[in-house]
């Protein structure tokens, strides 16, 4: 008698329990969205919550589109290299388009443009004009478009400067504070953040135009960038898109979003 | 200070990036544990071939960068959780130290004891079973706290991967803070220390357990 009824508690309890792992399944698709956490304003995380700019943004077109996302982790240095395997699904938080990237990443049209800086120390006497020059040491995120636009732009093309990469922008305004590294060239919205927050002032701006896409894995499986870009242009047009720009960059004009497919033509 | 407060409030996170740590240290130390064990066998028992192959395969994964493994793995042309892709990884590492420490232990049983098990009549996996197997974990326990506390520490090297573990969580607090990165760092090195300190504690608490009289204490 006793074996019976536990045998039937048993029964009851894993037939109560199927329920759970059929339907938390769901119906609806959720596909990794890629970022590098640290990269505000794009995303952040505080308490454990993913923050920031393509937080609300992609949770908006989430909603439209019929889809969610599973927000993975993955360092700046290879991150493009796991969407392009397939490892991710959709990259974000921040990636900016460059044909060298499109040959590997399939790129959703333009959504954002940014200005790039170049910050140094709060009593430095380094200008636009002079820092560049003198053998000085210029940081930026390796593997980011701002520390291969030094490289292209200045060091390859004769400036006298040393060019430092590192893995973290906290590390490398770490560096610039104490004076190891006399600049660091960084996009606009950090750049801002960081000179309001830390010992750091802004001395050049401008340095050249990032434009900033999501993207996907090649050959896009998932029909994802119709989505993304159906998503962008409704955020604009629902008004969204400039609350969005308000809170995260409000130094940044509300353009027409996604820009026209001819801007990432060669 | 403000960033105490935020470090308070973060205690919750970080509790579960130490989670992730000790769940990823205890697997790759399993893993390490059987293939480790494997590896000295067969390089000390084994015939001349696969003693040379073992021997091999343990330079190999001696010789490279566990954060060089873990991109290798993790990059492997399939879906892999990132929680096991670390564990294979620094499970690999960590089966070389593992097979190194074993092997040591089973040398340093005198062959004479075998000699007299054979004369005896026991078989041979009755002599592993109960002559060789206790001794090496007699012997074992002392330099394998080593490679506990080795690869408690390692764990932070699966951010690379996509693990939030506590370095990870470090990261996070210093951007939307803007800086505090030497409060922050020094915080998560207490962490790394604590855990240390509770696994040594707890494996020589067992090394004193283990001990038969015959054998050397590590302390008194």
């Amino acid at each position: 008698m006793k074996l019976n009824s536990k045998f039937f508690v048993l029964i009851i309890v894993i037939v109560l329990l199927i329920p759970s792992y059929v339907f938390s399944a769901g119906n609806v698709p959720v596909y990794k969205f890629g970022i590098d956490a640290a990269c505000p304003p794009w995303t952040w995380v505080e308490k454990g919550e993913v923050l920031g700019f393509d937080r609300e943004l992609i949770d908006f077109i989430c909603q439209e589109e019929g889809f969610e996302v599973e927000w993975t982790d993955i360092p700046w240095s290879t991150i493009i290299s796991a969407t392009s395997q397939g490892k991710i699904d959709i990259l974000g938080g921040g990636l900016s388009f460059t044909f060298e990237r499109a040959e590997i990443i399939d790129y959703a049209r333009v959504h954002f443009k940014i200005g790039t800086h170049a910050l140094a120390r709060k009593d430095s006497t380094l200008t636009a004009e002079n820092v560049f020059t003198n053998g000085n040491k210029i940081a930026s995120q390796a593997g980011s478009t701002e520390y291969k636009w030094v490289q292209e732009e200045l060091k390859d093309k004769g400036a006298d400067i040393e060019l430092v990469g590192y893995e973290s922008w906290d590390d490398a305004i770490s560096d610039l504070e104490t004076g190891r590294i006399q600049a660091v060239v960084m996009n606009q919205p950090q750049a801002v953040a960081y000179s309001e927050k830390r010992d750091v002032k802004i001395v050049a701006e401008d340095l050249f135009v990032d434009l900033i896409a999501y993207a996907v894995t090649p050959g896009d499986p998932y029909n994802l960038i119709p989505k993304l870009e159906r998503g962008i242009k409704k955020a604009y047009d629902s008004g969204l898109w400039a609350k969005l720009v308000e809170k995260y960059m409000p130094w940044s004009k509300v353009e027409e979003v996604p820009y026209p497919a001819d801007l990432q033509q060669k | 200070m403000h960033i105490f407060s935020v470090i308070l409030s973060e205690l919750p996170q970080f509790l579960k990036g130490i989670l992730i740590a000790i769940k990823l240290a205890a697997g790759l130390l399993t893993f390490g544990f059987i293939l480790g064990m494997t590896m000295a066998m067969l390089e000390v028992f084994g015939n001349k071939i696969i003693s040379k192959i073992t021997s091999f395969i343990r330079k190999l994964l001696w010789g490279i960068p566990q954060i060089i493994l873990l991109l290798l793995v993790f990059y492997l042309p399939f879906d892999m959780n990132p929680m096991i892709a670390a564990i294979i990884a620094l499970g690999l590492c960590s089966s070389a130290f593992q097979s190194q420490i074993f092997r040591g232990a089973i040398l340093s049983i005198d062959p004479g004891q075998i000699e007299a098990a054979k004369a005896m009549g026991l078989k041979s996996w009755k002599i592993l079973l109960y002559i060789i197997l206790p001794q090496i974990m007699i012997l074992s326990v002392g330099p394998w706290t080593n490679e506990f506390s080795s690869e408690i520490k390692d764990t932070s090297l699966a951010y690379v991967v996509g693990l939030i573990e506590i370095m990870r969580q470090a990261r996070y607090i210093i951007t939307y803070t803007y800086g505090n990165s030497l409060a922050i760092f020094f915080f998560a090195g207490l962490i790394y220390f604590v855990l240390t300190k509770i696994g040594n504690t707890i494996f020589f608490k067992i090394e004193d357990l283990l001990w038969v009289p015959g054998f050397e204490k590590r302390r008194e």
